[in-house]
């Protein structure tokens, strides 16, 4: 709960952040070549979101996401190459190729999958959650849904459920104020997603996100409710994107210098930067080399993934069920 | 002959209420639909008192888009609602919405501003208007400058002084406030009730909800009731809003004496009390940690290190407000809300207008 974080645990979530933004920027300039088959919905500004919730579980507990999912995967330890191998749809992606974007699952880190339809990771990690529970494990699982999916009956379902069986389960609604470009002060009807969890009977509160601390703050109490066997809640994190809703996107619903202030002001990496080194947890420099790393992750990932095969005609009928033991 | 019509402010901060301390402690929700209704009853209670016009922001999270709409209900024209003038700003979701709202109303020169808010909302408000007075009522978690009041009758209060029946010695009480200064950063901000010292590190999610995460509190003022930081010398080393100084306490986890404390609602919290004293006006007094955080008014704000050297300092040059209790008292005893019988709320008149046989 309380925000005395190591060095390394510093170090590693400013990481996760730089690696989101960094995908994430390049894709932005990579998806205008045409190369990238499908859309791409990109995460860019709503990193300390992920990293702030992710910091707290591990591979055993779930998580599921939606179309703007390459930030929870990164931070959910997916592998970054094999992400981008995916979204260039290259049988070395991490679903062979056959997902992209949209549909990015790792089951061993936990990643349940990105999911094309607003709303649908919801019932997915109650189901998780309600695993856990009868297994008697202390794992949790975790749903990243929008404003957007914030009005869909399947996520007012999902925390009915979660609810009513008391799961150790958290929606974490990421308000960056569009449903695609219908501004959220329009349409949510209560405004304050956070002001949801009442009616379903568990606590939710509102978080900034741009500010990493926040986040890990509030998931972290979060988490270890859903872990002591408390049951769900909902946090509404804050944040905005930097780019459109999809790539291509014009964006005339937004005022000019909307993105313009929050880059300046509120950034999260630059946040996370100038207080670390001011308090002296950690040094300008190994925040520098990070830096320095994750672009050569990046331009490695973007040179393998772009000269990776395609998969052939007969991948077509495989990995269509899974096979169970 | 061209007289100003009587103007007042009403500021809701729709982020009160709803942080962390629903998942740390058992607070409540202040949800935005709350309020809506809040306002609507100081807009009833408003219009009763004979006040024209009133200012407000607008917001992201429906607010002022709820209250405009019932604004043109049968309720609202029932109770003479003030005409709603709402003021555009570039609204940034953050404090700064709230003290741009404030520096708007002021420059229009309205004679009283209504607050919706916690301590810190009141505070972000109150540097920012001079002398105009601040009617306070609590939406927030656990407050101590704003009471927790019917907006109603709060508004009776705020209307009745406004439109000059009550006068302003009954109705104002001066506050006393607590200025932080960081000079290497050029900063002096106000606190209103409590400055909490505190060791860790970051910001995060504002609201401290453990006492082990404490090493000193500068109050305003602390009573025995209270609940949050100031509780901690409310229980221990106790001062009145009136008293002209304040108190501070020192705090370690490993001390002898302890004392429990209500933290946040629902939260009680053993703390190690190492010292306690008075604040006296006027005087700065450093911090008993190099770096940390400071807490102003239950939430922190600023992060501190050895380079910074913050001081706290109490002075009585805080905001105005209106004494509710003082005020009430007072069109009690003149009889302020005595009507005719031709008066159009009359009961009496009521009841003919709807048995017109009668």
């Amino acid at each position: 709960m309380s925000t005395h974080l190591s060095a390394d645990q510093l170090l590693h979530a400013y990481k996760v952040m730089r690696t989101i933004r960094a995908f994430e920027e390049r894709l932005h300039v990579e998806f205008a070549t045409g190369e990238i088959p499908g859309f791409v919905h990109l995460y860019a500004g709503e990193e300390a979101s992920a990293a702030g919730v992710m910091a707290h579980l591990g591979d055993a507990d779930c998580i599921a996401s939606n179309h703007r999912g390459h930030g929870h995967c990164i931070a959910k330890g997916v592998d970054v190459y094999g992400m981008m191998a995916e979204i260039y749809g290259k049988k070395t992606g991490v679903c062979q190729g056959k997902g992209g974007s949209m549909h990015i699952a790792d089951f061993e880190k936990g990643m349940l999958g990105a999911n094309g339809i607003v709303g649908a990771g919801a019932p997915l990690v109650v189901g998780a959650a309600l695993a856990a529970k009868l297994k008697g494990t202390d794992s949790v699982a975790v749903v990243f849904f929008g404003d957007g999916g914030s009005n869909e009956g399947a996520v007012f379902e999902a925390m009915n459920m979660a609810s009513v069986w008391n799961l150790p389960c958290l929606f974490i609604a990421e308000n960056n104020g569009y449903a695609e470009a219908t501004a959220s002060n329009w349409s949510v009807a209560c405004d304050h997603i956070a002001d949801r969890a009442a009616g379903f009977g568990m606590p939710g509160v509102t978080v900034d996100g741009f500010d990493f601390f926040a986040v890990h703050e509030a998931a972290g109490a979060a988490v270890e409710r859903a872990r002591a066997g408390e049951g769900p809640s909902l946090i509404e994190v804050k944040l905005t994107r930097y780019y459109g809703h999809f790539e291509g996107d014009a964006q005339t619903y937004r005022a000019p210098d909307e993105v313009k202030h929050f880059r300046e002001h509120n950034d999260c990496l630059m946040q996370f930067r100038e207080r670390t080194t001011r308090a002296g947890l950690v040094a300008a420099g190994q925040l520098d080399q990070i830096d320095e790393d994750v672009e050569s992750l990046i331009e490695n990932a973007v040179r393998k993934a772009k000269s990776d095969p395609k998969p052939s005609a007969a991948d077509l009928l495989t990995d269509v069920y899974v096979s169970y033991p | 002959m061209n007289r100003r019509p009587l103007t007042v402010g009403i500021i809701a901060n729709p982020a009160s209420g709803r942080d962390v301390r629903r998942l740390t402690a058992n607070a409540g929700l202040f949800s935005s639909t709350d309020k809506v209704s809040v306002i609507q009853r100081l807009l009833a209670a408003f219009g009763a008192t004979g006040i024209e016009q009133v200012l407000m922001p607008t917001d992201m999270t429906g607010i002022a888009a709820a209250v405009l709409k019932n604004s043109q209900g049968r309720q609202a024209r029932a109770s003479h609602w003030p005409a709603l003038e709402f003021l555009d700003i570039t609204l940034r979701q953050s404090v700064e919405d709230t003290r741009k709202a404030a520096r708007l109303m002021a420059e229009r020169g309205v004679s009283l501003i209504a607050v919706l808010g916690g301590d810190g909302t009141h505070k972000a408000v109150a540097a920012e208007i001079g002398d105009i007075p601040l009617l306070t009522l609590s939406t927030g978690t656990n407050n101590a400058f704003p009471e927790l009041r019917e907006a109603t009758s709060a508004g009776l209060a705020g209307g009745l002084f406004v439109s000059g029946r009550i006068p302003a010695e009954i109705a104002l009480r001066r506050n006393k406030r607590l200025l932080v200064r960081v000079p290497s950063r050029g900063l002096c901000e106000w606190a209103l009730v409590d400055v909490a010292v505190s060791s860790l590190p970051f910001v995060g999610a504002r609201a401290i909800s453990r006492a082990a995460d404490l090493a000193q509190v500068f109050v305003t003022f602390a009573e025995p009731q209270a609940i949050g930081l100031s509780a901690l010398c409310g229980l221990w080393f106790p001062v009145s809003r009136q008293a002209p100084g304040g108190a501070w306490m020192r705090l370690d986890p490993q001390s002898p004496e302890a004392l429990l404390v209500p933290l946040a609602p629902g939260l009680l919290q053993g703390c190690g009390v190492l010292a306690a004293g008075s604040l006296e006006p006027g005087v700065a007094h450093s911090l008993a940690l190099a770096s940390g955080t400071l807490a102003l008014d239950g939430e922190r704000e600023i992060e501190f290190n050895v380079d910074d050297r913050p001081s706290v300092t109490l002075d009585n040059h805080g905001p105005l407000s209106i004494d509710v209790n003082a005020a009430l008292a007072y069109a009690a005893q003149q009889r302020l809300l005595a009507i005719g019988r031709e008066h159009p709320q009359h009961p009496l008149n009521l009841l003919s207008r709807d048995n017109p046989g009668e």
